[in-house]
């Protein structure tokens, strides 16, 4: 974790914790671990919700994983940039993990990795820059 | 403890629809009036109220009883979102059973016009929901996979809109009354991939309202009291990790529970009132309920199987594609046609001899959660 330095994005949808930077300068997500049992969650959750324990330790996700499904939304709040793509990406770790993502051919399966992009707009017009995965490149 | 048994004397309700100039307590009291006279029962015999809604705001069950003067009573209000009121009717079921009331209200009632149009406002909270997370996107991923293990197509997926347009054009109370075709449905607007406009539930406002008391008395009120012959609310199962999205673990569940308390199985449902908040909903929920098996519920469709004539009629009343989803009323609207199929009193959208169906109604799109809740409940007559 020392090598982890926080990301603050603009306007961030992200709470400020949940993202930060590895020693490479790339983005990862930050979730965590129970200490107790050793059930792994993201986001951060002060209590377990398998056995209950507040002993739980902030902890890095890998930056990789597969793409359980997706799709793209054409209608919702203002906030996104329409239409855009979600999806659920299983990490190797066993955490599944909702983001944005970010790829003209997106498909079931196929492996993803985190990265930075502006998804939408605030209230306030700022852009909101955050974390998505993206497709990894070939 | 003995339970005693419960049956359904009285169902009411109001057409399905938008209507922004009324107060949600005047969808309320008409839904009642007509539960009321349906069951033969003077108003001073009900002995508690249960009223489901989501978004109705504090104190719906008093707002809509104070306007008619049932009061005085016990009124308890229920949130668990879409199954606001399948899970007051749970409240009001076990109340009877128990031997606590003899005759009890059950009330659905939801205003969704006063939101303007859009997706379901969501718990801005919820994590899933701050990121990004929408009912039709939720659903949607569920289809995708779905498609990608079982190779079900656009086509077949579709056919679900086409069968409950159909259905909800036979139905005094649909909200979309007007029958629409295959392509007219993969030709209307995306919403989220695969879903068009088509295959979602409309958003609007209703409300309905049943009457039930013990079984041993029910023939002093109606000859034709509709059994209660299960009663089941469940939560789902909190996961931070993996989980099958084709498999939808809270009705699997719920419906196994359902047909135990009930002593029936799939074979034996005539009619089915289920949770089509989606094109996609509607074929899980087949697999779910045992109608047919995991990974066939597109040629099952396609075969007509789920409608007029065929195996198990499902969602008669047009369902929640057809029929509409103000979400708090949608189970008590459940309720109300199943018991109207079981007493024959349907019409043009009669299930031919229906002697057992069930209703089925899930909530909430919330992280870690399939669903939030799921409501099943198996009538007989």
């Amino acid at each position: 974790m020392n090598t982890l330095s926080p990301i603050k994005p603009q306007a961030s949808s992200l709470p400020g914790d949940a993202l930060a930077t590895d020693a490479s300068g790339r983005p990862v997500l930050i979730g965590c671990i129970c200490k107790s049992c050793g059930n792994r969650m993201f986001p951060f959750a002060p209590v377990c919700p398998v056995c209950m324990s507040e002993d739980v330790a902030r902890e890095p996700m890998p930056r990789e994983g597969a793409l359980y499904s997706f799709t793209v939304v054409h209608v919702g709040p203002t906030t996104w940039e329409k239409p855009f793509a979600v999806g659920y990406v299983d990490l190797s770790n066993g955490v599944r993990v909702f983001s944005h993502l970010r790829g003209s051919e997106l498909q079931i399966g196929q492996p993803v990795e985190l990265a930075i992009a502006e998804i939408g707009k605030n209230a306030e017009g700022a852009a909101i820059i955050t974390s998505v995965f993206q497709q990894e490149k070939a | 403890m003995t339970m005693r048994g419960v049956s359904v004397i009285g169902v009411g309700m109001i057409p399905f629809g938008k209507y922004p100039e009324r107060k949600l307590s005047d969808l309320g009291w008409p839904a009642v009036k007509a539960a009321i006279a349906d069951a033969r029962i003077e108003p001073r015999q009900i002995q508690a109220a249960y009223c489901g809604t989501a978004l109705g705001g504090m104190m719906a069950g008093q707002r809509v009883l104070g306007r008619i003067g049932l009061t005085g009573i016990p009124i308890t209000n229920v949130e668990n979102a879409c199954s606001s009121s399948s899970s007051a009717f749970r409240q009001g079921v076990m109340a009877i059973q128990t031997g606590q009331y003899d005759a009890v209200l059950v009330i659905g009632v939801e205003k969704l016009s006063k939101f303007g149009g859009g997706t379901l406002p969501l718990e801005k909270e919820d994590w899933e929901v701050s990121q990004g997370l929408s009912m039709p996107a939720l659903y949607a991923m569920r289809a995708q996979r779905y498609m990608h293990d079982f190779g079900l197509t656009r086509e077949q997926l579709a056919l679900v809109s086409v069968k409950n347009r159909r259905h909800g054009s036979l139905n005094h109370d649909a909200q979309m009354r007007k029958p629409v075709t295959l392509d007219e449905v993969l030709m209307s607007r995306p919403i989220a991939d695969p879903f068009t406009l088509l295959q979602c539930c409309p958003t609007g406002d209703g409300a309905a309202a049943a009457i039930l008391c013990a079984t041993s008395s029910a023939r002093q009120f109606r000859s034709d009291p509709v059994q209660v012959i299960a009663s089941d609310v469940t939560s789902g199962k909190y996961v931070t990790g993996f989980r099958d999205m084709t498999i939808p673990e809270i009705t699997v569940r719920g419906a196994k529970e359902a047909y135990e308390e009930a002593g029936v199985g799939p074979r034996d449902i005539d009619v089915a009132e289920v949770h089509d908040a989606f094109s996609i909903a509607e074929l899980l929920y087949y697999e779910a309920f045992g109608f047919c098996e995991h990974g066939a519920a597109g040629r099952f469709i396609e075969s007509g199987a789920t409608t007029f004539g065929g195996k198990i009629v499902v969602n008669p009343s047009g369902g929640l594609l057809a029929k509409g989803h103000p979400v708090g009323a949608t189970g008590a609207a459940q309720v109300v046609e199943v018991v109207r199929q079981l007493r024959g009193e349907a019409g043009a959208r009669q299930v031919k001899d229906a002697k057992i169906g069930l209703t089925h109604a899930t909530g909430g799109g919330i992280s870690g959660f399939d669903h939030g809740v799921c409501s099943i409940h198996i009538f007989a007559r």
